[in-house]
C-alpha cells in the first residue's frame, strides 16, 4: 500500500471517527433523556438490561392535556408570532438599506448586532425594564412586554440570515439594475429585493420561532408564563411528563425546521447561505 | 441616440484617485470602449456615466443637457452588468418587461417589444426560463434585452463577457455589435480585453491611472500610438532604439525610416516597431540567436534574442518561416514595407 493510499485511509477512518464522536455528544444525553421520560422504571433501574421495558406515553399525554401547559403554549406560539414580525419589520429594511446605499456601514452593523449575546440578560432585563416601568408600566406587566426583548435576544440570528441573502442574491448589483431602468426604491424592494429574499427570511423566522420557544431566562426574570418556564413548574410535580414534554418540544421544533428547509428546497431557494 | 460628454470629471475615493481630469465625447451612435488595465478608472467612468457614483468636479452632458446631479433612474440609461443581474424571481420575459412597467408603456406595446427584443436576442426557446435555468450567454443575451427594451439614450456595458467562456464571448461579442449598429443606440463598452474593444469599437479610449491616454479608431490606436504605454498596451510591440540622421530620417534596425516627428542629427529616440515589421533572415554571422518559434496557423511568431536590441518578437508569414529553428543565428532588419516609424520617445 502507496504512503498516499494511506494517508487517505487514515483520514476516512478519522472522519467517520469524529463523525460518531460529536454524534454520540449530541445523541446519549437525549437517548437518556428519553429513557428517563417515557420508561416507567425507576432511575437506579435505568439498565442496559431493561432497554425494552416499560415504555409508556402516558406522562406525555397528561402533560399535553395540562390546561396550564395549553396556556403557556398559546402565550408562546403568539409570542414566536410578534418575535418575527418585530424582527423582521425592523431588520429587513436595515439590512437592504445598509446593503444597496451604505455598505461601508456593513462591517459596523454586523458587529453591533452581536451586542444583545454580549451583554447578559439579568443586565438588559433590569435596564430595559427599569425604562419600561417609568414609561409604560402596563406593557411591561403583560405577557407582550417580552416581544422587544425576544426580537432583541434573536437580532444576531436574523441579521446574519438576511445579509446572507442579500449577499447570495448579489443584492447591490439588481439594485443597480433596476435603478437603471428608472424603478423608484419602493419598487427595487417590492418588485425585485423582497421576493428574492423569501429564503432568508423564512430561515430568520424559523430561527427567531426555535429561540423564543426554548428562552427561559427573560420569561423567568419577569415573571411571565411561557412554554419553558411552565415547562421546569410542570417538571417540579411531574419530573417525567415535564422532561417528556421536553424532547417533544424539542423534536417538534427540529421536525418544523426540517419542513420549512425541505419546501424552501422544493421551491429551488438556496437555504446553504440562510444559516439553516 | 444622444451625444455624450464627460467633462473634467474628476474621483478620488479617500487617497486614491480614480479619474484625473478625464474629459471623453462621444458622437451620436458611436460605440466606444474604454479599454484599460484593472484600476485604471474605465469602471468608474461608467458609473459616473450612469449616475451610480458623484463626480468631485466635473460634468456629464448628454444631449447637451447636464446630468451630473440627475439620479440613475432619472437619466434613461440602459446598462449590461458583468454578472448578469438578472432577477432570479422573474422569467427571461418578466426581466425584459420590468423597465417597460415601470415606464408604464400600454400593455400591447409592452408585448409587441418584448417579442421583439425576444427575436432580435434569439431567445425563442428560452424566454419562459428562471435565469438559474439559463447559461451564462442566455442570461447577458437577456440583460442586453432588458437593456435596450427600453430605448434607452446611452447604452453601458461594464465587462459584459467577462464571466463568459472564449466561445460564447466572441459569439455574444458580435451579437452585441451588430445590435448596436442595428438600434443605433451611443455605447458606451467598458473591458480590459484589447481584442474585445479592437474588434467592436468605433473608437477605443485606452486609459491609465485615471486619464484617458489616447482615444482613436482601433486601426489608428494600434498603428499610431500616442504613447509608450498605449504601444505597449496594444498588442505586442518592440522597442527599438532610434538613431536621428542629420536629414530627418531615423535609423531603426539598420534602415533609415521616416518617423511620426523629423530627426536631427545625434539625437536619439525610442520607436515601436510591432512584430509583424521586423523581418528574420538567416545569417550563419548573425548578431541574433532564434530563441522560439511557435506555429500560430497563419502566421508564426520568432522570438530572437538580438545582442543589440534584447528580445525581439518578429511575426512571420508561415510559409516563410519554414527555415527558422531554435538557436540558429539570424539578422533582424526592418521589412521593405514599413514606410515610416513611431516614436514613442525615451
Amino acid at each position: 500500500m502507496s504512503v498516499g493510499v494511506k494517508r487517505y485511509r487514515v483520514g476516512a477512518i478519522l472522519k467517520y471517527v469524529f463523525l460518531v464522536a460529536v454524534g454520540a455528544y449530541f445523541i446519549v444525553p437525549m437517548l437518556a433523556m428519553a429513557r428517563f421520560a417515557f420508561q416507567a422504571v425507576p432511575m437506579a433501574l435505568l439498565t442496559p438490561e431493561k432497554l425494552f421495558s416499560g415504555w409508556s406515553f402516558s406522562g406525555l399525554g397528561t402533560a399535553l392535556t395540562d390546561p396550564e401547559i395549553l396556556s403557556a403554549a398559546k402565550n408562546s406560539l403568539m409570542l414566536v408570532v410578534l418575535a418575527i414580525i418585530l424582527n423582521l419589520v425592523l431588520l429587513v429594511p436595515l439590512a437592504i438599506v445598509t446593503e444597496v446605499r451604505n455598505p461601508g456601514l456593513r462591517p459596523y452593523l454586523t458587529a453591533f448586532t452581536l451586542l444583545p449575546w454580549v451583554i447578559p440578560p439579568i443586565a438588559l432585563v433590569v435596564g430595559v425594564a427599569a425604562t419600561f416601568r417609568a414609561t409604560v408600566p402596563w406593557f411591561l406587566a403583560s405577557i407582550f412586554s417580552l416581544v422587544p426583548f425576544y426580537a432583541l435576544w434573536a437580532m444576531p440570528f436574523t441579521y446574519r440570515a438576511l445579509d446572507a441573502g442579500l449577499q447570495a442574491i448579489n443584492a447591490r448589483t439588481l439594485y443597480e439594475a433596476a435603478r437603471s431602468m428608472g424603478a423608484s426604491l419602493g419598487t427595487i424592494i417590492f418588485k425585485v429585493l423582497l421576493p428574492n429574499m423569501r429564503a432568508s427570511m423564512v430561515a430568520a423566522s424559523a430561527l427567531t420561532a426555535a429561540m423564543v420557544l426554548g428562552e427561559f431566562v427573560f420569561a423567568s426574570l419577569l415573571l411571565k408564563r411561557t412554554l419553558p418556564t411552565e415547562m421546569v413548574n410542570y417538571q417540579r410535580g411531574d419530573p417525567r411528563g415535564g422532561l417528556a414534554l421536553a424532547l417533544f418540544v424539542m423534536v417538534l421544533t427540529a421536525l418544523a425546521i426540517g419542513l420549512v428547509v425541505r419546501s424552501l428546497r422544493r421551491r429551488g431557494l438556496n437555504v446553504q447561505t440562510t444559516g439553516l | 441616440m444622444a451625444t455624450v460628454d464627460l467633462i473634467g470629471i474628476k474621483k478620488a475615493f479617500g487617497p486614491s484617485v480614480a479619474l484625473a481630469d478625464f474629459s471623453l465625447s462621444i458622437a451620436s451612435g458611436e460605440l466606444v470602449c474604454l479599454l484599460g488595465p484593472s484600476g485604471c478608472g474605465k469602471t468608474t467612468a461608467l458609473r459616473i456615466l450612469a449616475g451610480f457614483e458623484r463626480p468631485d468636479a466635473g460634468q456629464v452632458v448628454v444631449e447637451g443637457r447636464d446630468l451630473s446631479n440627475d439620479p440613475p433612474e432619472k437619466r434613461q440609461f440602459g446598462m449590461v452588468f458583468q454578472d448578469y443581474s438578472l432577477f432570479p424571481n422573474m422569467t427571461a420575459r418578466e426581466n425584459i418587461d420590468f423597465g417597460l412597467k415601470v415606464q408604464k408603456r400600454p400593455a400591447a406595446e409592452r408585448t409587441q417589444i418584448i417579442d421583439r427584443m425576444i427575436e432580435v436576442t434569439a431567445l425563442q426557446e428560452h424566454a419562459d426560463k428562471y435565469p438559474h435555468q439559463m447559461s451564462g450567454g442566455q442570461k447577458q443575451r437577456v440583460a442586453l434585452a432588458r437593456a435596450i427594451a427600453t430605448s434607452p439614450k446611452v447604452l453601458l456595458l461594464d465587462e459584459p463577457l467577462s464571466a463568459l467562456d472564449a466561445k460564447v464571448r466572441e459569439t455574444l461579442r458580435d451579437e452585441i455589435r451588430r445590435l448596436q449598429l442595428e438600434i443605433g443606440v451611443t455605447t458606451v463598452f467598458v473591458t480590459h480585453d484589447q481584442h474585445e474593444a479592437l474588434a467592436i469599437a468605433d473608437r477605443v479610449g485606452v486609459m491609465s491611472n485615471g486619464r484617458l491616454e489616447q482615444l482613436a479608431p482601433p486601426r489608428e490606436l494600434y498603428e499610431n500610438p500616442a504613447n509608450a504605454f498605449v504601444a505597449s498596451f496594444i498588442g505586442t510591440v518592440n522597442k527599438m532604439p532610434a538613431a536621428g540622421l542629420d536629414d530627418g530620417r531615423w535609423q531603426v534596425l539598420g534602415r533609415a525610416v521616416p518617423g511620426s516627428r523629423p530627426a536631427t542629427g545625434g539625437s536619439s529616440d525610442i520607436a515601436a516597431i510591432r512584430p509583424e515589421q521586423v523581418a528574420v533572415d538567416p545569417a550563419e554571422d548573425g548578431p541574433a540567436v532564434v530563441e522560439s518559434v511557435s506555429f500560430l496557423g497563419p502566421i508564426t511568431r520568432v522570438i530572437v534574442d538580438d545582442e543589440g536590441h534584447g528580445r525581439v518578437f518578429a511575426d512571420i508569414i508561415s510559409a516563410d518561416a519554414a527555415g527558422l529553428s531554435p538557436s540558429q543565428r539570424v539578422r533582424l532588419r526592418l521589412r521593405d514595407d514599413v514606410a515610416d516609424v513611431v516614436l514613442i520617445g525615451e
